[in-house]
């Protein structure tokens, strides 16, 4: 019986982070392709040298972050994964989320401050200790997208 | 160089597979590799069991239990190890010199242990009715002895341990060493094996009683559900479907001509 009771509430709490991080996985997937379409024409390029051709009147440091944590469903899938091997099929949204989220984040900060362009692009993750205080698990990963922006010259 | 405004493509670092299908997918897979897993355990324990020869086992785990239980049922303790050394004497061949040790726990439970050691809680002590009860679930241990089903459920119980801890990396602490390796026991044994230790113990009751009276009590009130003894219930679950087996015992007396009914001894506690 406790066993069973046991089981439900695993069972409930995992179909219960699977609906809400569908949703809220959905929503961000529609929110990432609406603003990419927007900042479409914004160059965002990993050059590390300015392209011939690009005077800059002035550049800044563009940065963007997000912290992405893991959902009881997906890390459950990734758990049994660790156990057979292959891909983590669960985290990779979660990741490209993280990514493009970042990325656009610098981006509206770069277009916010009036620059015109952003070269020398890099993205960065690192992982957030776990809160158990054991060191082992991950609460999270950052992702950091980062570049210098610049504003060009405009010929008069 | 012309730059080109483009979106990012969507479907190259995300798989398509729908995550409901990746559990369904994952939780089979690993579900039917577990399941062989448990069932490839439980051939190889059978079959290693054969290979030990008795004498090994009592010369590996003769003595380790000594001083384990608690103290302050010594009286008790050894009241019912004089009964299950005198059950045992109608058993000449048994390689084991059988020892009691009586742990305090409020479930009424007993197990076989590996070297001829049996445990028992004193929740089984307290709800004695009669000696002849107590000879009986005695006897049932002696059977799993006899059966050797100990060693296959102690070596299956410790094998899925070993198996779950080098998977998933957690270890096993048990606060008691004794009511652990019972547990460890109890698990494991089939219908079959519980069967033939309750006919070997009802062999040893009948030896010893010239009847078989008092022998099912324990059951009688397992099975009648009248018991206010909740504790009764720990026993049922290690050694399951009660009234099946009171059947079997009554056929078994009857097939063998024994007495069903005789004076019950009284269980004492410090004779």
């Amino acid at each position: 019986m406790e066993t069973l009771i046991q089981f439900g509430i695993t069972l409930a709490v995992l179909t219960f982070a699977y609906l809400v991080g569908s949703i809220i996985e959905r929503r961000h997937f529609e929110s990432l392709r609406e603003r990419e379409a927007r900042h479409r024409e914004f160059p965002t390029v990993s050059f590390e040298t300015l392209p011939e051709g690009w005077r800059v009147a002035a550049s800044g440091l563009a940065v963007g972050s997000t912290v992405v944590s893991l959902d009881y469903f997906k890390r459950f899938l990734a758990g049994l994964r660790g156990i057979v091997g292959g891909r983590i099929r669960s985290y990779e949204p979660l990741l490209d989320r993280a990514r493009r989220e970042a990325l656009l984040r610098m981006t509206e900060q770069a277009v916010a401050d009036g620059y015109d362009a952003i070269f020398n692009v890099r993205l960065e993750t690192s992982r957030l200790a776990s809160s158990r205080g054991d060191g082992k698990g991950t609460s999270g990963v950052e992702m950091l997208a980062f570049g210098t922006a610049v504003k060009l010259v405009r010929s008069p | 160089m012309k730059f080109k405004p483009r979106a990012p493509r969507e479907g190259i670092n995300v798989s398509s597979t729908h995550p409901l299908r990746e559990a369904a997918l994952l939780i089979g897979g690993v579900s039917a590799i577990f399941a062989t897993l448990i069932l490839v355990i439980g051939w190889s324990v059978d079959l290693a069991v054969r290979w030990i020869p008795p004498e090994l086992e009592v010369h590996t785990f003769g003595d380790w239990a000594y001083g384990l239980g608690d103290p302050e049922h010594e009286p008790e303790r050894l009241a019912a190890e004089v009964l299950a050394q005198r059950l045992a004497a109608h058993w000449p061949e048994a390689p084991y010199a059988f020892q009691v040790i009586v742990t305090d726990h409020p479930e009424a439970n007993a197990a076989a242990l590996p070297g001829g050691t049996i445990l028992v809680t004193t929740g089984l002590l307290r709800g004695l009715q009669s000696e002849n009860e107590l000879a009986f679930v005695l006897g049932h241990e002696l059977g799993h002895f006899h059966g050797r089903d100990h060693l296959r459920g102690l070596g299956r119980g410790i094998l899925y341990q070993l198996t779950a801890s080098a998977l998933f990396g957690f270890s096993v602490t048990a606060p008691d060493v004794t009511a652990f390796l019972g547990n460890m026991t109890a698990r494991g044994f089939d219908r079959g094996q519980e069967r033939a230790a309750d006919r070997f113990g009802l062999t040893l009751v009948q030896a010893r009683y010239g009847h078989v009276a008092g022998a099912g009590g324990f059951f009688e009130r397992l099975a009648s559900g009248a018991s206010e003894l909740d504790e009764l219930a720990a026993y049922a679950s290690t050694h399951p479907a009660s009234s099946d087996r009171l059947e079997d015992l009554d056929d078994y007396a009857a097939q063998q001509g024994w007495k069903r009914d005789g004076e019950l001894d009284p269980w004492q506690r410090s004779n």
